[in-house]
């Protein structure tokens, strides 16, 4: 083993050299050819990433930032919960969307010295609404909306009760308005079997339905079982990473209400793109998605205390719309003009503790498995 | 463009030197690195050269040409893409077979290809890049005839006009494309009237009127190329099943009818392979970002037809912007293939088959081994209720040989043995008959007509020596009544035929040439999706 590693620093450090070397000659032909120079020598770093910090890792002043530091960071998307099944050799980092698959990340990490977590951001699950729904929400005590309709509050308890009562647009006032208001009342989410939004929207739901309750085992997970399996097989195939169906949303196909990250809306806003009809709505009992990074390397390491700590690297997480870990001015100013969309206090809602990971797995695979699957 | 060539290539050269070198190993440097201009003409399957992307994609992203060459001038991504049918991908993707040739894969949807466990820790990075609901297009003649307004018709209404004879349609086989796939979602979704996503139960109360609804499907296709084809040749169809953006680039000026009561809508995820080199993700990554742009979203957009998926980006103005409900899709394969197995055997109308099988002298040997080994292996695709024919020639068809069999949904082995049975017996004798035999499968046809999909395959593996000549078919053909001139002719190229013999028999009957370079088995295979 030690061997082995060794020998990985020494050709790695190889690398290093000859990169530098030949970087002199990159960056003459690109300053030949007229583009943007490199700058410093960098170190590459890998990792697998949830779906939603894709854009963040690929925004070329994140890249320009990272660089500034010397570092080169290189990814690839997975379900949060899908990232332990990957072969994880030759990653440097992994950063999934939640602590449960983290703990999971670091217990399988070679170095677990190495591989204590770091949580740079953080972003609270929001349901993406088209007015049209919203207002049917609000108008029937699901939700309540803001002066301008533009955001809300989703209550929980009422929505969970219309869940269980298999409740159907067609049943609610004002729907038959519109067309595409029809079926079963339902949020889309991601797989929880797979992917971290899926997953944490299921432990919001089991603790609002078990009475404030946060699950710790098979019998916790047993009492919101089948309302967990309602909520998720009305939904049939599940897409599995938070991305796809904020897609469809946007693309103004798919279901009326999607659960996705704030940050997913939030750095549309902050980017300048005009929003159509969305309403956000802040479900009065949420989850935070705390973005936690996995060390797999000093490399990753490296990385993670970069995002968490370097002033500029904190503002660009906001640009992306996450929340930097402690007191973030940055985030509020940032999104002042924005205030119609976004709760930027999170005023009425209140954060859900989130089971272990153990729980939460057996949470949503009870969720999701119905007879015959496969 | 000319003085930046330069550079450019140097640049790619070192970028090459560079990722080699810090991958930490030293492996010769290949000089031809730089000249993406070779590579990027080769449409075989060799290893990918740097900076080229080979994608397994849906046929129907044949259309995405104009803006993936604009993707390669601003990222130096050159897409190599292969095209197949939905089901045919997801079962290269399970094999693994998928992952030796592609880096990545782009089918319609990933929907279907989640259902399948074995695929799980095959696929990475979904990033979907545009949509397109999966609708009707239907002449606007039938339209008015039938006094809709497009905004509003259900699949109720469209399952009274069907059921009342006043709209018949093509659309895909649903076990090979996904557009079809969709459609028969949709429609047993509206049918049945379920509220959520589709269960055993909702397909089971619908199946009268599903079966009623899927007597006006008059057209079958493997592919959503060739249904196209095959309805410009028709007049008397009404409509077309397929996405909204083939809809509306169909010649023809269809009316596009998205259903009032939902849809199911492909997202297009740009999928990457597990098992794909860094430098083909980087390349993905790279890809995806430049097609995410609002720039190119409204070039997708204006150029295919298909739905932006990026904020305030405007869908082209031929794209009608009501809301639609999105039919869930099945959260279960027993559920998905439940209802693929329902419609091949219990909902669609069945299919009837006439192979017209060359056993001439030259088919002596392996030739003939390989056939008799490709009929077994076919008869477990055989479909309950299906005809099937065999009707084997020489130097005229060989009668005394000729079997009809009718797979009995009670008893569906005892027609599968017997054509087995039937097809070890085949012995190779005599010339080539292929003109006379063929009327012969026409006149077997014609007397007794019947409600199915039919058709007739040819295999035959050299040029026409007895009987009748190409032109005395023609003329045959021609003169057939218009029923029976509806019927196609799929020839199969094998061994020393004649290509452009076999290509116009194609052309004259409406049938499409396949070819067995690959193997016969495989072609058989591909065209059970067409019958």
């Amino acid at each position: 083993m030690g061997f082995r590693e060794h020998s990985a620093r020494v050709r790695r450090i190889l690398g290093i050299v000859l990169a530098v070397l030949l970087l002199g000659g990159v960056a003459a032909v690109l300053v030949a050819g007229g583009d943007k120079d490199k700058g410093t020598a960098t170190k590459t770093v890998r990792g697998v990433i949830g779906s939603e910090k894709s854009e963040f890792f690929t925004d070329p002043d994140v890249v320009k930032a990272l660089a500034a530091k010397g570092l080169t960071v290189s990814t690839e998307t997975s379900g949060s919960w899908d990232m332990e099944q990957l072969p994880l050799k030759g990653y440097d980092f992994a950063f999934p969307s939640s602590k449960g698959p983290a703990d999971e990340l670091r217990a399988k990490a070679a170095d677990k010295a190495v591989a204590t977590p770091l949580r740079p951001f953080y972003s609270p699950l929001v349901v993406v609404a088209h007015s049209n729904a919203a207002r049917v929400l609000a108008g029937n005590g699901l939700a309540t909306l803001g002066a301008r309709g533009t955001s809300g509050i989703l209550r929980m308890d009422a929505y969970l009760a219309a869940v269980r009562a298999d409740r159907s647009w067609q049943q609610l006032k004002g729907a038959d308005k519109h067309a595409e208001l029809s079926g079963t009342l339902f949020i889309t989410s991601t797989d929880p079997v797979a992917s971290n939004s899926g997953a944490l929207y299921l432990a919001a739901a089991s603790y609002v339905a078990d009475g404030g309750r946060v699950a710790d085992g098979k019998e916790a997970v047993g009492r919101t079982a089948p309302l967990l399996r309602k909520l998720t097989q009305v939904q049939g195939a599940q897409q599995t990473g938070s991305d796809a169906p904020f897609r469809d949303f946007v693309s103004g196909v798919g279901n009326p209400l999607v659960l996705v990250y704030e940050s997913q809306v939030a750095s549309q806003l902050l980017a300048g793109r005009p929003m159509g009809d969305l309403v956000v709505l802040y479900p009065d009992t949420t989850v935070n998605s705390d973005h936690t990074l996995v060390p797999l390397t000093e490399g990753g390491k490296e990385l993670g205390r970069l995002l968490s700590e370097d002033p500029e690297l904190r503002r660009l997480a906001v640009r992306h719309g996450f929340r930097p870990q402690g007191a973030a001015p940055e985030f509020t100013e940032a999104t002042n003009p924005y205030g119609e969309y976004l709760n930027q206090t999170l005023t009425g809602v209140r954060q859900a503790p989130v089971p272990t990971g153990a729980v939460l797995r057996d949470m949503a695979r009870r969720a999701r498995d119905q007879g015959g699957t496969a | 463009m000319r003085p930046r060539t330069l550079p450019r290539l140097l640049t790619g050269l070192a970028l090459t030197l560079l990722l080699t070198a810090t991958a930490g190993s030293c492996g010769t440097i290949d000089n031809s690195a730089g000249g993406t201009g070779e590579q990027r003409d080769r449409t075989d399957s060799g290893p990918a050269a740097p900076g080229t992307l080979r994608i397994l994609a849906s046929s129907e992203l044949a259309d995405m040409a104009p803006v993936l060459e604009e993707a390669r001038e601003a990222t130096g991504v050159t897409v190599r893409a292969t095209y197949a049918g939905t089901l045919d991908a997801v079962e290269r993707i399970a094999s693994g077979r998928a992952e030796k040739e592609y880096d990545a894969v782009w089918l319609s949807s990933n929907d279907y290809l989640r259902l399948r466990p074995d695929t799980a820790g095959r696929i990475t990075n979904e990033t979907p890049v545009m949509t397109s609901p999966v609708a009707l297009g239907v002449r606007p003649e039938a339209v008015a005839r039938l006094g809709w307004d497009p905004k509003k018709v259900t699949w109720s209404q469209l399952h009274q006009a069907v059921a009342a004879g006043r709209l018949t349609y093509g659309m895909t086989d649903p076990k090979r494309s996904n557009s079809g796939f969709s459609a028969l979602v949709s429609v047993a979704s509206g049918l049945s009237g379920a509220q959520s996503a589709l269960q055993d139960r909702d397909v089971a109360k619908a199946t009268p009127k599903l079966r009623e609804f899927f007597t006006g499907q008059k057209l079958t296709s493997g592919s959503s190329g060739w249904l196209a084809t095959a309805y410009g040749r028709r007049t008397d169809i009404d409509a077309l099943v397929n996405y909204e953006s083939v809809l509306l680039s169909t010649p023809g000026a269809l009316t596009v009818i998205r259903p009032s009561d939902g849809v199911v809508t492909a997202d297009y995820p740009l999928t990457l392979l597990t098992a794909s080199s860094a430098d083909a993700k980087e390349s993905a990554r790279r890809l995806t970002t430049y097609l995410r742009t609002p720039q190119a979203q409204r070039r997708i957009t204006e150029t295919t037809l298909r739905r932006p998926v990026v904020a305030g980006v405007d869908p082209s103005p031929r794209l009608d912007r009501d809301l639609r409900r999105e039919l869930p899709f099945p959260g279960s394969r027993s559920v998905a293939d439940g209802l693929l197995d329902a419609y091949d055997n219990t909902l669609r109308r069945p299919s009837r088959t006439v192979y017209v099988l060359d056993t001439s002298g030259s088919m002596g040997g392996e030739r003939l081994t390989r056939l008799k080994e490709a009929i077994t292996e076919l008869t477990e695709d055989f479909r309950d209720r299906e005809e099937v024919t065999l009707m084997p020639f020489g130097t005229t068809v060989k009668s005394g040989e000729v079997r009809t069999y009718t797979v009995d949904p009670k008893d569906p082995a005892r027609a599968r043995d017997a054509i087995r049975a039937d097809a070890a017996r085949l012995t190779a004798s005599g010339g080539t008959a292929i003109y006379t035999s063929l009327t012969e499968a026409y006149r077997s046809l014609g007397a007794a007509p019947r409600d199915t999909f039919t058709s007739v395959v040819l295999m035959t593996d050299g040029e026409n020596t007895d009987g009748m000549d190409g032109a005395g078919f023609d003329a045959f053909f021609r003169a057939l009544p218009a029923e029976q001139r509806h019927t196609p002719v799929f020839p199969i190229l094998f061994g020393d035929s004649d290509r452009v013999e076999l290509e116009h028999i194609a052309d004259l009957t409406g049938g499409r040439l396949f070819g067995a370079e690959g193997s016969l088995k495989g072609a058989f295979e591909e065209i059970r999706g067409y019958q």
